[in-house]
């Protein structure tokens, strides 16, 4: 594999630049968004006890030196305290992550699972009555509001039909409903994605002429078809991936799911600066790390990506 | 959660039936058992409906565990440092105060037994003895003293350090007796150890593992023992069975935030949890025609009201003040949007308050007077605000809408901005407001000085206007120990505070309702604490 190490390294450089940047973007725009010292005490709490919290957290410093302090840190692993849960933010992100990863992973799977075949069968029966209402349930996937299907499927399938539980986290009837949800918009971009990449393959020359040569349908298909239409269905997932594991606030939020989506969210309304950079922190690395991998299984796939 | 019976226990459908009327097999568990059973679907389907009226008579159960769904987590178990709802509704059961109101809004023993004022500025608490930490150590007077100085000591640096500022010095000359000096005359001291900053904390523990480890394993010596926390999802507790006060009535007691309503009350419905918190006014009439649960509501210990800024005009105007109150259909936002979970108050005390006037004629809807007012005040159409929250005080974006209308019927140039709560919360401590603000003042001590002399007395949070007769008044009824002599004072203060308008106007106080399975015995107390203790919880027991 020529120029592979060579690819890896400058990968791995770009991740390290990237890491970098997302800690420095949260560290300033956190500090422009409002002053969580009113959020921490009672309404009657004097100034003087306001100024006391303020030098304890380090709010009082200069910017650059706050700055300097929060990036030795981040290399240390250390992103201070929560504010709202007295205990080291790290820990209190980390102990999301679980969670999120079953919730992440299963959605992913059956979205996966479901939507590959889905697309390319819908690709090759074209304008079948199957293509169509697959696209159509598609389309509903991709455009109604995750909160509206969390909401659906519990009065439905939880309430009424009595077949799941209406939230949290326990066993796996637990994940099913959430994983759903959480998945639907995935499964239709990637159904959608799939059936187009394998449409464009279905129309290249090498197809017409592995069918000329008497090849089976069949193994035209998954032979030649799928690894072609590859790239821009894994570009696709990949990204998917991302997003699902750090974007998961609102299914979280609806089927009572500790996850880090709603911890991200709460600890913005909390002002809980150390909680927040942690989590972004933590969804910037999944996000790139995935990104990497995808970046790898290209070279690996795809000899002209490594240039 | 279900108890789910064992497939063993249940050898024919008649037992089958007995186990889903009386309430331990859920609905899909029967249609199981049933179909292994040898019954068919329909057949398992038609029994299950058959059986679910007597079901719901039944009402009883066998659960040795209680699940509550909270609207929120629980962020600390550590007292002396949150007053968020959802912490204290923990709190006042790991924990005990000194004094304990119970749900008829007296003052009852906890962990003090007795308590007289043994001089003008003094008061005298006898401890129970025999009470024990929930890690086995005795409390005594030790304990009782070192909770409440840490409250204000400044190197503790805790939330509730305003609460207690009465206090001079505090001594414990033998394990049962605590004496507590006041600077001055206070009459409230009993009232104050029964709120937030009351819960007594652990000397010796807390100062061996020190104030990070407390909050992860806190020790109290409350009826409910923490066992585990994990973040956003559960919060278990066992039932400490050496309580004092006698172990409650289940085993264990499980807290769950649940921050949606949909799936909140679809919880309660459909048995997964056998209580909630925090019910809507709008699903309370679906909680009860369900025939497995009920709601249960008592009046909040405080008021919805909208704080004015009497600083900026046109609210530096007193007759503009008076027309926002006139022009108010409290009756009309009480029926229509919180569908009669509220009362229309009649000033600035609570009902059940001490010194509440009951005689007071609701506030008064009078468009006409309004805008008679508004014409006569010389009012030149300056914008008057509302900065509302969304969901800080239950529906404050729908009500605000509503009133800014009613406001502009009578003349008013009505506006409604919708703010952020940390905006709010900013806007609140610098007093920077543009008009108006929802607030929901608690009456922390069932009385007029713990509410609007507190907010609204001078230097206090809602401090926007000043009137000399009224602070006199405030200050006066604050250290006497007439009651007689009080409630003259507070019924001056409610009357100048209604002419001149100022401080808030006063919306409603609304019920906090809760939604329990049947089987659930459960009184709630107005002042934001889901105890579980014997006098106000039990199961249902067949």
């Amino acid at each position: 594999m020529r120029g592979l190490g060579g690819f890896l390294a400058y990968r791995l450089l770009r991740t390290l630049v990237a890491l970098w940047l997302v800690s420095t973007v949260v560290f300033v725009v956190m500090r422009l968004s409002g002053d969580p010292v009113p959020l921490l005490l009672p309404p009657d709490a004097p100034i003087s006890e306001m100024e006391r919290v303020r030098h304890d957290l380090g709010l009082d410093q200069p910017l650059p030196v706050q700055y300097a302090v929060f990036l030795r840190n981040v290399v240390r692993g250390d992103f201070g305290r929560s504010i709202h849960f007295r205990q080291p933010a790290m820990d209190v992100a980390r102990s999301y992550l679980v969670a999120t990863f079953e919730l992440g992973l299963v959605a992913f799977a059956i979205a996966v699972v479901v939507a590959f075949p889905v697309g390319v069968i819908s690709a090759v029966r074209r304008n079948s009555l199957l293509d169509h209402t697959a696209m159509g349930f598609a389309l509903i996937g991709q455009s109604a509001p995750t909160f509206f299907i969390g909401i659906v499927l519990i009065l439905l399938l939880a309430l009424r039909l009595d077949l799941f539980p209406t939230s949290g986290r326990g066993d796996w009837r637990h994940l099913v409903l959430p994983a759903l949800t959480l998945g639907a918009f995935t499964m239709a971009s990637i159904a959608r994605i799939t059936r187009s990449a394998v449409l464009e393959v279905l129309r290249a020359d090498f197809v017409r002429t592995a069918r000329a040569k008497g090849v089976a349908e069949s193994w035209v298909i998954v032979k030649h078809t799928l690894r072609n239409a590859a790239l821009p269905i894994l570009t696709i997932t990949g990204l998917q991936f991302g997003t699902l594991l750090g974007g998961a606030v609102v299914t979280e939020t609806v089927f009572a799911w500790p996850g880090i989506g709603r911890l991200a969210i709460q600890s913005i309304y909390n002002r809980d600066y150390p909680v927040v950079q942690s989590t972004v922190f933590i969804a910037a690395v999944l996000f790139i790390v995935i990104n990497l991998c995808l970046d790898v299984l290209y070279g690996v796939l795809d000899p002209r990506a490594r240039a | 959660m279900e108890h789910e019976v064992r497939q063993a226990d249940i050898p024919t459908v008649e037992a089958l039936v007995n186990a889903f009327e009386a309430g331990s097999v859920s609905r899909r568990a029967f249609l199981r058992r049933a179909g292994l059973l040898g019954l068919t679907a329909a057949a398992a389907g038609a029994l299950a409906d058959a059986a679910a009226p007597r079901r719901a008579r039944a009402q009883t159960t066998q659960k040795r565990d209680l699940v509550v769904a909270q609207g929120g987590d629980i962020s600390k178990f550590d007292p002396h440092f949150s007053t968020s709802s959802n912490d204290i509704r923990v709190s006042f059961n790991v924990f005990d105060t000194l004094t304990s109101r119970h749900p008829d809004q007296k003052l009852y023993p906890s962990l003090a037994t007795e308590w007289k004022a043994t001089g003008p500025t003094t008061w005298t608490f006898k401890l129970r003895s025999g009470v024990k930490w929930h890690n086995g150590d005795p409390f005594t007077a030790a304990d009782a003293k070192f909770s409440l100085e840490r409250t204000y000591d400044p190197a503790a640096k805790t939330m509730v350090g305003t609460v207690f500022t009465t206090i001079d010095r505090i001594e414990a000359p033998d394990p049962t007796t605590l004496v507590i000096h006041t600077k001055k005359s206070d009459p409230l001291l009993p009232d104050r150890l029964a709120f937030y900053g009351g819960q007594i904390v652990p000397r010796k523990y807390l100062e061996q593992v020190g104030p990070d480890t407390f909050n992860a394993k806190p020790v109290g010596t409350g009826p409910l023992r923490l066992l585990s926390w994990t973040k956003d999802d559960k919060a278990v507790f066992e039932a400490f069975p050496d309580y004092w006060g006698g172990k409650i009535d289940v085993d264990s007691v499980v807290f769950r935030p649940i921050p949606e309503t949909a799936p909140r009350v679809a919880a309660v419905l459909k048995g997964e949890v056998d209580a909630i918190t925090q019910l809507p006014s709008d699903h309370w009439d679906r909680v009860n025609q369900n025939p497995t649960t009920r709601g249960v509501g008592a009046l909040y210990a405080g008021l919805y009201v909208l704080g004015i800024n009497a600083k900026v005009p046109p609210l530096n105007n007193q007759m503009v003040r008076q027309a926002l109150s006139l022009s108010i259909d409290r009756e009309a936002i009480v029926k229509d949007l919180y569908r009669g979970r509220a009362i229309v108050p009649n000033g600035p005390i609570a009902q059940g308050d001490r010194h509440y006037d009951p005689s007071l004629p609701p506030l008064k809807y009078d468009p006409r007077a309004a805008r008679d007012l508004v014409k006569k005040s010389g009012y030149k159409n300056e914008p008057v605000v509302i900065e509302t929250t969304i969901g800080y005080v239950a529906q404050d974006k729908v009500m605000s809408e509503a009133i800014a209308g009613m406001w502009k019927d009578v003349g008013l140039n009505a506006v409604v901005e919708v703010v952020e709560y940390s905006v709010r919360a900013e806007k609140n401590r610098n007093k920077t407001f543009k008009g108006l603000w929802w607030s929901d003042p608690t009456s922390t001590l069932r009385d007029p000085d713990g509410m609007m002399w507190r907010l609204l007395g001078p230097g206090g949070p809602q401090d926007y206007f000043r009137d000399p007769e009224w602070d006199e008044l405030g200050n006066a009824a604050r250290f006497s120990l007439d009651e007689k002599f009080r409630g003259e004072a507070y019924r001056k203060m409610t009357k100048i505070m209604l002419e001149k308008a100022f401080g808030w106007v006063i919306i409603m106080q609304p019920y906090e309702d809760y939604g329990l399975q049947r089987y659930v015995d459960f009184t709630p107390n107005p002042n934001q604490q889901f105890e579980v203790r014997r006098f106000n919880f039990r199961m249902r027991r067949a």
